[in-house]
């Protein structure tokens, strides 16, 4: 069981999100959108969607760091374990705070506010809404739960994830991983699976290009 | 120099009866579909009225078109990072409330409902919801000036500087057909984040690309006019296109085609690229006018034809330019204007003001009224035509009455008064386009097709379609 959770099913979830995302974007192009759904409802996507997608951006920074950098590199630059727990609490909170409360106030509006959002609400969406919400109070838990620092993930969680990006998967350091932890983990394999086939492919589309070009553009047919 | 073409439009306001057909044609033919169904590419309004959608003309509420912020042009809207601060939540998005909420009728009750007391009704049905609604507000509410209260709130009203009556001898009323302009300075294509909106090289014709477009919705405020849409459906922003595939037929668009009182004139027009920028700047909105006029280029101007040549525009498009009914009435005439120049987007869909009747205070021995005695009050065509500039719609609405003038002393016989008379050629020309024209007069446009398409398609002879020009 673990060795396919740890050591099969992240295959298929990246290699469904990397393929099913060129594929879309090759073939499907036409229906790639934000799917933004503020025409039908404007006032209460005011609050919200700024703060989810604020939250977004500091919980994606945080893990990045946390997932991606090694433990020794880290030491390196002179922040010890302790440290290190205390800075990622001080941003990790607060982001959590903001990511889950901005969804929160996005899932209210979304399934309790005005009858016409479920044009824009089709059933994959309902599984993309669950997942998250699922996604995000497991992480949160996991956080508030480790609070102590009994648990270690950069010498677990992180290594093992890098392994996996290594394609040589050690499964075995996954093996005292505490369950809030572990449901985290099944959380964003299917997420990655339900990427390429959801909205969530806009934030592919960010658009920094903007920046650097010109304000009229001109296209031959 | 750098001479574009631009298939431009110009429609004759004095003759427009407010009939719908060109928006019915529109509807049909392009948003008559899920996701579109409130949509109007064309739409006519009753002026003065707040318009579809509410209020589009309040800059200060959606913050459309461009400004001059110490001397240099911006968007409305803001710089390039504040728009992005805007694309989780646009606080100056209109949203479905603001145009109105498309329904059906249960038609189905009328023939399924049992026998009963009272005939069976067909009630109104949301087609978003699906669900039983109140129609409290529609597409053309305004129509004939029908909700008088919203009439009064007509910002061009407020920003005149006299008071207007709305009692009932005084009343007037316009109609104002709208589509997209295809702007020359489009603020909807230098909002658009993902780069999705594009002016086309060969006519002109601004167009969202449905692959490219994200969804960011910067557009749809960003446009002044308030002619970009957001389908509730493929969630992507949609306008007019001009009826691009009829312009490359050579045929004109399908609300022009359909009109009713032959009141449009389409045509090419050429203009130097270069200087759209400038044009645009001009600090005095009142002048905006007449810088556009200045970058409209003569298209028998063998300089002109030079340029124009050396930017690959095709003999046949010159040829229409020379010929171009929009070029007489736009530059020739001066009888045409764009509307709402101040927001600076060089708006190329033009308009000829509309004469109407004579006041009733000036009702007596009145034998053609002056411009300043009739019904609409100079000040509102300013604000709608002139941007303020009251001069510039003076002088279009004497020269349709000078014409009247030539044409009822040719019926009657009388002399012609002598600062009349030495134009009389000129006026008896403008009678022709404006009152008789045929077909082919009011149209002309070349069809797409250039000499350079042409010769892949000689080269595609006998490929039997398997292969595409250039070789796939």
């Amino acid at each position: 069981m673990m060795a396919f959770l740890y050591g099969v099913l992240p295959y298929i979830a990246l290699t469904i999100l990397v393929g099913g995302t060129i594929i879309r974007y090759t073939y499907f192009e036409r229906n790639w959108t934000t799917k933004s759904s503020e025409f039908l409802s404007k006032g209460d996507s005011k609050w919200g969607n700024p703060l989810f997608h604020l939250g977004l951006v500091m919980a994606f920074g945080g893990h990045f760091v946390g997932v991606l950098v090694p433990k020794f590199v880290t030491e390196m630059g002179g922040t010890d374990e302790h440290t290190y727990h205390l800075m990622s609490l001080a941003g990790g909170i607060p982001a959590g705070i903001l990511f889950l409360g901005g969804f929160l106030l996005i899932l209210k509006r979304r399934f309790a506010g005005s009858a016409r959002l479920k044009v824009n609400t089709s059933r994959l969406d309902c599984w993309l809404y669950l997942v998250l919400l699922v996604t995000l109070v497991s992480g949160m838990l996991a956080t508030l739960s480790n609070i102590p620092g009994t648990f270690d993930y950069r010498e677990t969680i992180s290594p093992w994830f890098r392994s996996v990006l290594l394609l040589q998967p050690e499964v075995s350091l996954m093996a005292r991983v505490p369950v809030l932890f572990q449901l985290h983990m099944i959380c964003w394999m299917l997420l990655a699976i339900l990427f390429p086939f959801t909205r969530l492919v806009h934030c592919l589309s960010f658009p920094l290009e903007y920046f650097f070009r010109r304000d009229i553009i001109y296209r031959r047919k | 120099m750098k001479i574009k073409a631009q298939i431009s439009m110009v429609m004759n306001l004095d003759k427009c009866i407010g009939c719908h057909t060109c928006s019915i044609a529109c509807k049909n033919v392009w948003t008559n579909r899920q996701g579109a169904e409130y949509m109007y590419f064309n739409n006519v309004e009753t002026k003065p009225g707040i318009g579809y959608p509410k209020h589009w003309e309040d800059q200060q509420k959606w913050k459309g078109g461009w400004e001059l912020k110490h001397g240099k042009l911006q968007l409305r809207s803001g710089s390039k990072p504040e728009r992005l601060l805007k694309l989780f939540y646009h606080p100056d998005q209109p949203e479905m409330e603001d145009y109105y909420e498309p329904w059906t009728y249960d038609y189905e009750s009328l023939i399924s409902s049992k026998r009963k007391k009272h005939q069976p009704v067909a009630r109104p049905r949301s087609l978003i919801t699906q669900k039983r609604m109140e129609i409290k507000w529609g597409p053309n509410w305004e129509d004939d000036l029908a909700d008088g209260e919203s009439v009064r709130q007509d910002i061009n009203l407020k920003n005149m500087a006299d008071e207007i009556t709305m009692e009932f001898h005084d009343l007037f009323m316009k109609y104002l057909p709208r589509v997209c302009n295809h702007c020359l300075n489009p603020a909807c294509v230098a909002a658009c984040p993902s780069g999705a909106i594009y002016k086309r090289e060969e006519d002109g014709v601004v167009l969202v690309s449905q692959d490219g477009c994200r969804g960011w919705r910067h557009c749809i405020p960003a446009c002044p006019y308030k002619k970009v849409y957001f389908n509730w459906k493929t969630n992507k922003a949609e306008k007019c296109i001009f009826c691009f595939p009829r312009l490359e037929n050579g045929l004109p668009t399908i609300c022009t085609d359909t009109c009713v009182g032959r009141l449009r004139y389409m045509g090419v027009v050429l203009y130097d690229m270069d200087k759209v920028k400038e044009a645009a700047s001009e600090p005095e909105a009142g002048n905006i006018y007449h810088r556009v006029l200045d970058i409209l280029q003569d298209p028998n101007d063998p300089a002109v034809i030079e340029a124009a040549r050396q930017q690959g525009i095709p003999e046949n498009w010159l040829k229409a330019a020379q010929n171009s009914p929009v070029y007489k009435m736009i530059k020739e005439w001066k009888i045409a204007l764009p509307l709402h120049a101040e927001y600076r987007t060089l708006p190329m869909v033009w308009y000829v003001p509309p004469l109407s009747p004579i006041t009733r205070r000036m009702e007596a021995d009145v034998y053609l009224p002056e411009v300043q005695e009739m019904r609409i009050p100079l000040a509102y065509l300013a604000e709608l035509f002139g941007a303020g500039n009251a001069e510039v719609v003076a002088k279009s609405l004497q020269k349709l009455l000078n014409m009247r003038q030539v044409m009822r002393c040719r019926e009657t016989g009388e002399e012609l008064p002598p600062h009349l008379a030495k134009d009389a050629a000129l006026y008896q020309e403008m009678y022709r386009l404006l009152a008789i024209a045929k077909y082919k007069d009011r149209f002309n446009i070349p069809a797409g097709l250039s000499e350079q398409s042409q010769d892949k398609l000689h080269q595609l002879q006998g490929t039997c379609g398997y292969n595409c020009p250039g070789g796939c």
